[in-house]
Formats: C-alpha cells, sequence, structure tokens
C-alpha cells in the first residue's frame, strides 16, 4: 500500500476486552497518520486508552479491529514471530520504568536488540558505543543499570530504541520516573534525534508541559480520538 | 543469536543466582556420581571375577561328589573321565577343612590335597612360590602353606610361620579330632584371591598325605579339561549322563555366566536406585527453572519487545538447563569416580591397587568380599560337594576378592549424556513456558 511519507498510518484501530460478562471497549475506531520524523505526544486521562494505543502502535498488543501501517507494511496479520522481527527492524521502545535488564552493563542493554539481528559482535559494539557515545554515556559503557542514575538509564534505553535504526520509536511516559532537570533533557533529546535521524516519536505523557516540544498531540478520551492539534 | 550470545544469556541468568545454581548443580552431582560410582563398582568386580575365573581356563569342568563323604572319587572314576571323548585331563584333588593351632590361635583352613604338578593346572599362572619348595609326591605329609596362613592379617600381615617350620594341624572327624603336626617346606606367594577354593588360607599337600589326614581313600573334586571352547558343554553334559546324580557338574564358563547375570542384574537394580535420586534431580531442576522463568517474566517480555523470538527465549532457557547438566555431569563423574574409589579400598581393606597382577605384598586377606555377589553363588557351586567330614571350603576359608572400579569410556560418556539429556528434559518445560509469554501480558510483570 502506497503510504507517501506517512510512516505510520492507524487506520479504524478498536480494542475490547472481556471483563468477565462486561465487554469493555478500550479504543473506538481511531485513525490518525504520522509522517516520517515527527514527533508526537499522546494525552488523555487515566484510562481513555492511550496506553493500550501504545502497545497497539509497538505491535506487543493487537487490535480487534482496524489495520496498523508501518511503513507502508500492515501488522494486523502478523503472528508472534512476524511481529518479534518486525519490532527488530523497524521499532524502538522507551518505557517509564527504563526496563533495562539489570543483569547487563549499559553496552550489552544497547546491543540486546542486535543479538537476535544476526549482525556480528563487533560491528554491534562499535554502534552501541557510538550511540551512548552520542547521548554522553561514552565513560559508562560498563556500568550496570543499578549503578546509573535515572536520567542516565533513560539515556541507555534511549540508545536501546535507536540502536537498531528504527522507523518509529514509542516512549511510554519517558520522564514518569525523572526529575524536572532529567525530564527536560530527555525531550530535548527525543526531539533532536526525530529531526537529525528523521525518526516518528510517539511519546505518551500526562505532563502537557512537555508536549510544547511535539509538533502533534493527539489527545484520547474515553477510547477515541478527542482532537488531533498540530503545533508549529 | 549466535553461540556466544547465548551463553553469554543463559550465563547472566545462573549466575544472578550463584549459590541457587550451585544447588542445583549438586542435585545432579548426586545423581550422576552414584550411577558413576555403581557403574564402575560392578564393573569393576564383575572384571575381577572374569578374571579370576579366566584363570582357571574357559574349558575347565569342575566335578565335584555329590554323596557321602564314603562315595567320593577313586582313581578309577579319574580314569573314566579322562576317557570320555574331548576330555584333555582330569586331574584329581580333595580338599577338606581343618583347625590350625598356632600358638592360642585357632585358625580354620582348607587342605588342598593334589598332585603338585597339577597345581599350575588348577591355579593358573597365580600359583607361585613365596618361599621354599613344593611339596613332595608322596605320603609324608609335607605342606606348602598359603600366604595368608604364614602372613596373618591378624597379626598386621607379620611372617607367623616360616619355612621348614611345623604346623599342628586339628581335624575333626565326627565326635573325635586328632591333631597332627605337619612340616612346612614352602609358602605360596599371593595367589590375588582365588576365591573358588581360598588357596591364600590353604594348606596345600600331595593327595595321598591329604587322604591320610583326611581318613578318606577317595577325593572328592576331579578337574576335567576339555579339549576346546566349543566341547565344553558337551563334555560336561556326557560327564552328568554317565556318573548321573552322584556327581555335581560344573563349567567355568557356566559359573561366569551365573556370575555375570546375578552382577548384571544387581547391577539394573542399583542403577535404578541411582536413576531415582537423577530423577529427582530433574524435579528439582524443574522446579528451580520455574522459579527462575517466573522472575524473569519481565525480562523475557522487555526481550520480546525488542524483537526476541519465541525460538530465542527457548533456547536461552534449555541452554541454562544444559549448563547445569554439563556442570553437574562432570563434577558428578569426578566425584562417582572418587566414590568408587573409596568404596572399593574399604571393602577390599587393601590399597587399591592392581588386583590382578603380580604377588606383591597387596593383602588381599583382611576384609574380605564374600558376600558379594558372584563369589557367593559361583563358589558354592563349585567347592559344595564334598559332604561328610569335609566342610563346604568356601564357608570356611577367607577367601576375598579385591578389586579396582573399571571406568569405561562409554560409563564417562554415557553419564555425561544422561546428565545433559535429564537436565534439558526437565528444563524444556519451563523453557517452553517462557518462550510462549505474550510480551504485553510479560512487560506488565515486576
Amino acid at each position: 500500500m502506497a503510504t507517501g511519507n506517512y510512516s505510520v498510518r492507524v487506520s479504524n484501530i478498536s480494542k475490547t476486552y472481556k471483563s468477565g460478562d462486561v465487554t469493555v471497549r478500550a479504543l473506538d475506531r481511531v485513525s490518525f497518520t504520522l509522517k516520517k520524523g515527527e514527533f508526537a505526544a499522546i494525552v488523555g486521562p487515566s484510562g481513555s486508552g492511550k496506553s493500550t494505543l501504545m502497545n497497539i502502535l509497538g505491535t506487543i498488543d493487537k487490535p480487534t479491529s482496524g489495520e496498523l501501517y508501518i511503513d507502508g507494511v500492515p501488522t494486523a496479520k502478523m503472528d508472534g514471530d512476524q511481529l518479534a522481527e518486525f519490532r527488530n527492524k523497524k521499532l524502538g521502545f522507551v518505557f517509564q520504568a527504563f526496563n533495562l535488564v539489570n543483569g547487563m552493563d549499559a553496552e550489552a542493554n544497547v546491543e540486546l536488540p542486535l543479538m537476535v539481528s544476526g549482525m556480528t559482535g563487533v560491528e554491534r559494539r562499535k554502534r552501541a558505543d557510538k550511540l551512548l557515545e552520542y547521548l554522553g554515556l561514552g565513560q559508562r559503557l560498563r556500568l550496570k543499570p543499578t549503578q546509573l542514575s535515572g536520567g542516565e538509564q533513560q539515556r541507555v534505553a534511549v540508545a536501546r530504541a535507536l540502536v537498531n535504526n528504527p522507523t518509529l520509536v514509542l516512549a511510554d511516559e519517558p520522564t514518569g520516573n525523572l526529575d524536572s532537570k532529567s525530564s527536560e533533557d530527555v525531550i530535548k533529546l527525543l526531539w533532536h534525534i526525530s529531526r537529525d535521524q528523521k525518526v516518528t516519536i510517539v511519546m505518551v505523557t500526562h505532563n502537557v508541559d512537555l508536549t510544547r516540544h511535539c509538533d502533534r498531540v493527539i489527545h484520547i478520551k474515553d477510547g477515541e480520538l478527542e482532537k488531533d492539534e498540530v503545533l508549529t | 543469536m549466535n553461540l556466544s550470545d547465548i551463553l553469554f544469556l543463559s550465563y547472566k541468568d545462573l549466575r544472578e543466582k550463584k549459590v541457587r545454581t550451585a544447588l542445583t548443580i549438586v542435585m545432579v552431582v548426586i545423581g550422576v556420581a552414584s550411577i558413576v560410582a555403581l557403574v564402575s563398582l560392578t564393573e569393576g568386580i564383575s572384571a575381577s571375577i572374569s578374571s579370576e575365573l579366566s584363570s582357571l581356563g574357559p574349558t575347565t569342568i569342575l566335578v565335584s561328589s555329590a554323596g557321602t563323604s564314603s562315595s567320593g572319587f577313586t582313581a578309577a572314576t579319574v580314569a573314566e573321565m579322562e576317557s570320555l571323548p574331548n576330555v584333555t585331563t582330569a586331574l584329581p584333588v580333595l580338599t577338606g577343612s581343618a583347625t590350625l593351632r598356632s600358638g592360642t590361635e585357632n585358625t580354620s583352613v582348607t587342605i588342598i590335597g593334589m598332585d603338585p604338578q597339577d597345581l599350575s593346572s588348577f591355579f593358573g599362572k597365580n600359583a607361585s612360590l613365596y618361599e621354599g619348595t613344593l611339596y613332595p609326591d608322596t605320603v609324608s605329609p609335607e605342606s606348602v602353606v598359603g600366604y595368608d596362613i604364614a602372613f596373618p592379617s591378624s597379626s598386621g600381615g607379620s611372617q607367623e610361620i616360616t619355612n621348614g617350620q611345623p604346623v599342628t594341624l586339628s581335624i575333626s572327624s565326627g565326635r573325635s579330632s586328632t591333631s597332627i603336626s605337619v612340616p612346612v617346606v614352602g609358602i605360596l606367594a599371593p595367589t590375588a584371591s582365588s576365591f573358588i577354593i581360598s588357596v591364600d588360607s590353604g594348606v596345600l599337600m600331595s593327595l595321598q598325605a591329604a587322604e591320610t589326614l583326611l581318613h578318606r581313600t577317595s577325593f572328592n573334586t576331579i578337574l576335567v579339561k576339555a579339549s576346546n571352547e566349543s566341547t565344553v558343554s558337551a563334555t560336561a553334559n556326557s560327564i552328568t549322563s554317565v556318573f548321573g546324580s552322584s556327581v555335581r557338574v560344573t563349567s567355568i564358563e557356566e559359573i561366569a555366566q551365573t556370575a555375570s547375570s546375578v552382577i548384571g542384574s544387581i547391577t539394573t537394580l542399583l542403577v535404578l536406585i541411582a536413576g531415582i535420586s537423577l530423577l529427582v534431580a530433574a524435579i528439582g531442576i524443574m522446579n528451580i527453572m520455574l522459579i527462575s522463568v517466573y522472575e524473569h517474566i519481565h525480562e523475557i517480555g522487555i526481550m520480546k519487545s525488542v524483537g526476541f523470538k519465541n525460538h530465542n527465549i527457548l533456547t536461552i532457557f534449555v541452554v541454562q538447563a544444559l549448563i547445569i547438566g554439563f556442570f553437574g555431569g562432570v563434577a558428578g563423574i569426578i566425584v562417582g569416580a572418587g566414590g568408587a574409589y573409596g568404596l572399593a579400598s574399604l571393602t577390599s581393606g587393601a590399597s587399591s591397587s592392581g588386583t590382578s597382577g603380580a604377588p606383591t605384598t597387596a593383602t588381599t586377606g583382611g576384609g574380605s568380599f564374600r558376600g558379594g555377589a558372584g563369589a557367593g553363588g559361583g563358589g558354592a557351586v563349585f567347592v559344595g560337594g564334598g559332604g561328610g567330614g569335609a566342610a563346604p571350603t568356601s564357608s570356611s576359608g577367607t577367601g576375598s576378592l579385591s578389586f579396582t572400579p573399571v571406568f569405561t569410556l562409554s560409563t564417562i560418556l554415557t553419564a555425561l549424556i544422561v546428565a545433559i539429556l535429564v537436565s534439558v528434559i526437565a528444563g524444556a518445560y519451563p523453557a517452553w513456558r517462557a518462550s510462549k509469554l505474550e510480551p504485553i501480558e510479560a512487560l506488565r510483570q515486576l
């Protein structure tokens, strides 16, 4: 399917959960598109369905109906392993809780996605080191996550999200566990990345203040797309 | 994933919980060690038995008198047996029990009467003199004593009987007992524990002298040599058909088969018991791995979200089990080998050095292994005859079987493969569970 310069196309996506006898509609026919290199925020109150939308964008959850195109590729019909491979090539994740593997040092954490990509160890290490260097962690390669500050951990997570040259980076409350200074740094970093590397970034946040750096703000309420703001 | 990544990721989880990993490995070690120890011990015992038996030659057939002391064999019987087809030689032997008086000590000994020239046919290359000469083939009761009589273990192995010094033998027949002084002309070197007839605790003399001493005019055992191995059973059958129920016929081959089948079933039983400990280890591994998978759910979620496929996760956990199995197996083989040597030296009461070897100073008399599998069975069949005054020698002697554990490459490899296989099978289910986790569910677990 021709997508022009869209890197993400959300087409009529719905998600329902069965909770006992009650059917909960978490997302209701949501549609939007994101351009290559766009930095978008998804905002909305708790329980609005924004996390569900993030998980679906990240292909770790499946829509009940609708289709998600990333780089023009439809993903709804892929099985678990196909999606894993797809994520490995096209997506990067930054989580609120950093989600680094504690038993491995910063460098190994960044290398993790490349371990299943078939890249040689030398090449992989070079790329991870370069990214960590770029993110100001050149001296912290050998440290374990528990030896790093929250801001540093999140930068390692950003490096891991970028190491596979993804089309789309999903940042779920990336500043939720950080102080305001570190939050500001991480947001600026993401903004730079979207500009410099032409990576589409989708960020979920509670903090409306942080959305001023974004190109787009998508408001979700009760599972529906409430407002799609384009900031300039 | 390349091999080093797989090992790195698997080892990472094991290293996180060092004590738990070590204990899991110990479970495998116990299982493997007990199997290795038992197999090598029984293989050692069976090798020792078969070397004992083969020293008598596979063509040897033992004919013992099944009647009372009065109905033993005579020279005519020997001649008759020798005339049977496929029989090369028939050697008459007379055994009986006596008590050796030495100072205040009384020791049970076996009187073995046989032609001195037949000695090597009977005891094979094991029969050599420690000192002195062989007894003459005359009626005079000059004797050669076994090594354990000259150097009894009760005296800590120091020489009690010297060459040329007479010993006093007491022979009981019915209610009365007679004592006779017998000159010693030679001492046999240790015979590497012939448990069939305990030469080491025997007093050897000529047939005529033994007859006089034991008040007999006949022998209770005839040693028949068949012309070759293929005629052994036919020869045994023809002896049975000619002499009927008055004799008991046993071929060495038959003893060997009996012994090996007894050892075989004991081995199976022991290995089964050891197998239970391996089964317990397997359940332990499965349990620990399930806990480990549970603890790593969040991490599995991270890995899956960055692109790890089901089989990548499966591999990581299976390799964890494999590492446990490998190290448990290697350590188990080492511990099992150590245990086997320890047990062997305990039961034989001797240094664990060569068993089948030259007559060195290695003692074979101390702790006896007569209760052992093959020895009891085989020995009883062999010397069960005699009756009357002549008690079965196997019960009076201190024939012992010393052995070293036998480690074959196949035992070691099998143990290692079994350890790895059992661990991997035990780890397969937890690994499968891990691989099937949905990334979104897994990420939610913290």
